[in-house]
């Protein structure tokens, strides 16, 4: 039997459902925004769209960031509260993407945010952003 | 109470002065939006009146024009369709059209026709988006659920004709377009369109609170809309009937029957209205198209076999096209090698989110603020590059 | 040939001495110096052409000049005439269009003068507009390679995955 601590068994406990703080940046909007629509209906899985990152568990990083959007989405994750996990979508935040050599955009996002999970893609399906959700939920099970 | 007094008392109540003074302070409006990408605009604001706005882009700059400059045209075609990620198609035609011109090549009729069925889906695509964002801009939750559920119709007709929901991946390229339609294209883009209508008819219903806050908010009449440099919708929207598919038509426009709606007032309800009015249009011209398609090849000849790199010769063009947003243009500069010289890219977002937004929202109350922002129709990427 | 684009080019080059072509249905294309751009843009104003749709800036690297184009819209005649003029590359300044087209010039020119550097005189803000503490040259230059900034500023030689960059 694995040793848990007390906050690890109530998290089991209550994480039925995640809250998303969405941090659009152009190509996740056209991909994300169709989740919230009535084919793609997320919130039978248990997951909204809130207005605030106090109130959210998932910041999703959507798309290319610039250097001067990536110093405001530093400020939203500082704001957010334990525990907190960082999506990061499509292949922009992972190597450069198409924009590899521009000289405004950042490269790899790892050296600015943690991230938890990538979603490899240029844009991925709406599939799988539900398959990655799903691995949240795995992750959050467990955690010590 | 005899009525004199009554009166006497309300008038006294309108007559009283505005309790807070001095109380001006400085308002960020952005940048995460629920319904575009990042853009922020600083307000001023005494009260609840907005004394001043200044808008505050560079949140999606990626320096499109030169990253064009190292790329051949094929590699750029691929790269036109996220210059704005809500229409990628028309502006994959922009491109096309510019490189088409600038070496003179003779696209065949089908291709033409093609084309011009695949822009006007992506228009129809485009103005849903609008309707659902502006719906949830002024508090219409079920409108913005419903459109987009409507709006995976066409997204998966996407995928049947160019293997890509959102990018086409170059569909619309140089020489024509890449490939042909698939069988059984025709009576599943058909079956569509019914969908569309029925779409229709249920966002005529609208919600009476839509009036309360559209009509007579966000007024900009004609002078001062060319003056600002307002194209497409916002212009027609104040009563100036222009549409470049009219003025100088490209492809097959000069043969296909529409009309283009124009409004009076030019708030925001007019421009609203005109949206839902061009999906019906785009509806008839997509059908007459399909209509009278004609048969044979889909690419220009010299095309037809894929080539990385091919000289362009030396010359300059700008071409222009109506896009959902409104005017887009490409000045393009060949210098004799396989790569562009110098690519400028003009969009209609430019000139909407920068001049016309400080002038419309000076002056108007907190709440109105988003009811005009998203009545403008606005793509942050588009204005970035 | 069209009559309404032969008339229209005629007058101007009989009224303004300048070099002028017409490329196609709707297109002409005017080349002229510096010193006669306002009064001629004054006088195309009057004319009908009150749209101007774009400004643009580009970079002749040999040659050592930036040539500006100017490309304006005409409601009525429906026809899209485009000025072009040379400056020099070094110490680029020239006088604004403010004054004749209002802000949809100055929202260009503001774009043009942090991207390119050039100095538009009589513009009343010229901030920058994208880029935040950029310090450096203007970015859109024909002498900043962006491939060369990106190696070194962003990409790391020893890594494994980004090798493939430094080809």
């Amino acid at each position: 039997m694995v040793k848990r601590s007390e906050k690890a068994k109530t998290m089991r406990k209550l994480i039925k459902a995640i809250w998303i703080f969405n941090w659009f940046n152009s190509c996740g909007f056209a991909e994300l925004v169709p989740l919230v629509g009535s084919r793609w209906d997320m919130e039978r899985f248990g997951m909204i769209i809130v207005g605030t990152p106090r109130h959210a568990d998932v910041l999703f990083i959507a798309g290319y960031q610039t250097l001067k959007s990536i110093k405001r989405a530093k400020r939203v994750y500082e704001q957010m509260a334990e525990p907190r996990v960082v999506i990061a979508l499509g292949s922009c935040t992972m190597t450069g993407g198409m924009y590899w050599d521009s000289y405004n955009t950042i490269k790899r996002l790892e050296d600015y945010l943690p991230v938890n999970l990538y979603i490899p893609g240029c844009p991925p399906r709406p599939e799988a952003v539900f398959e990655a959700c799903e691995k949240i939920f795995e992750h959050v099970k467990e955690l010590k | 109470m005899t009525r004199k007094m009554r009166g006497k008392r309300f008038t006294m109540i309108d007559q009283m002065e505005p309790a807070l003074k001095g109380t001006e302070y400085d308002l960020y409006f952005g940048p995460a939006h629920p319904g575009s990408g990042n853009f922020g605009v600083k307000l001023k604001i005494d009260g609840e009146i907005v004394v001043s706005a200044r808008a505050d882009p560079g949140y999606l700059h990626r320096g499109f024009e030169k990253l064009m400059e190292y790329r051949t045209p094929i590699q750029n075609a691929i790269l036109s369709d996220r210059l704005c990620i809500l229409e990628p198609l028309n502006w994959n035609l922009v491109h096309a059209e510019a490189v088409d011109e600038l070496m003179g090549i003779d696209i065949p009729e089908r291709a033409k026709y093609i084309r011009v069925i695949m822009a006007e889906l992506s228009r129809i695509q485009s103005h849903i988006i609008w309707y659902g964002v502006f719906s949830i801009g002024t508090g219409f939750d079920t409108g913005f659920k419903m459109s987009f559920g409507y709006r995976d119709y066409i997204l998966d007709l996407f995928e049947l004709i160019t293997g890509g929901r959102v990018y086409p991946a170059g569909y619309i390229c140089p020489g024509g377009v890449r490939r042909d339609l698939p069988n059984g294209a025709r009576d599943k883009i058909l079956k569509v369109l019914d969908k569309m209508e029925e779409m229709i008819k249920l966002e005529e219903l609208e919600n009476p609170a839509l009036g309360a806050r559209a009509k007579g908010v966000g007024v900009l009449k004609v002078k001062d809309a060319i003056r600002l440099g307002a194209t497409g919708p916002v212009l027609r929207g104040s009563g100036m009937d222009t549409d470049v598919r009219k003025d100088e038509p490209y492809e097959i426009y000069d043969r296909l029957d529409f009309e283009v709606p124009v409004g009076k007032e030019g708030d925001v309800y007019a421009r609203y209205w005109i949206g839902i009015e061009e999906i019906k249009q785009s509806i008839k011209i997509v059908k007459q198209a399909l209509k009278e398609l004609p048969e044979g090849e889909v690419i220009a000849s010299n095309f037809k076999k894929p080539k990385i790199k091919f000289k362009m010769p030396e010359g300059e063009v700008y071409v222009r096209n109506e896009i959902a947003r409104g005017e887009a243009a490409i000045y393009m500069v060949s210098d004799g090698s396989g790569t562009p010289y110098r690519i400028k890219v003009r969009g209609p977002d430019f000139l909407h989110m920068i001049p016309v937004l400080e002038y419309l929202l000076k002056g108007v109350q907190i709440a109105d603020v988003p009811a005009i922002y998203w009545s403008l129709n606005i793509c942050p990427a588009d204005m970035d590059r | 040939m069209d009559t309404k684009e032969t008339e229209l080019l005629d007058k101007i080059k009989s009224k303004f001495k300048v070099d002028g072509r017409i490329q196609r249905e709707r297109r002409i294309w005017i080349l002229t110096d510096e010193n006669k751009l306002m009064e001629m843009c004054n006088w195309l104003k009057e004319c009908g052409f009150i749209h101007l749709s774009a400004i643009s800036v580009t970079d002749w690297l040999e040659d050592g000049k930036y040539e500006l184009t100017y490309h304006l819209w005409s409601y009525d005649d429906k026809i899209l005439i485009t000025v072009k003029t040379k400056i020099d590359r070094e110490k680029p300044t020239i006088s604004s269009v403010t004054p004749i087209w209002k802000e949809s010039a100055q929202i260009h020119e503001r774009e043009l003068h942090e991207l390119f550097g050039v100095k538009f005189e009589g513009n009343s803000d010229l901030s920058p507009l994208f880029l935040e503490d950029w310090e450096g040259a203007p970015p859109f230059r024909k002498d900043f390679d962006w491939r060369e900034y990106v190696r070194e500023k962003f990409y790391d030689k020893e890594n494994e995955r980004e090798k493939v960059y430094y080809d």
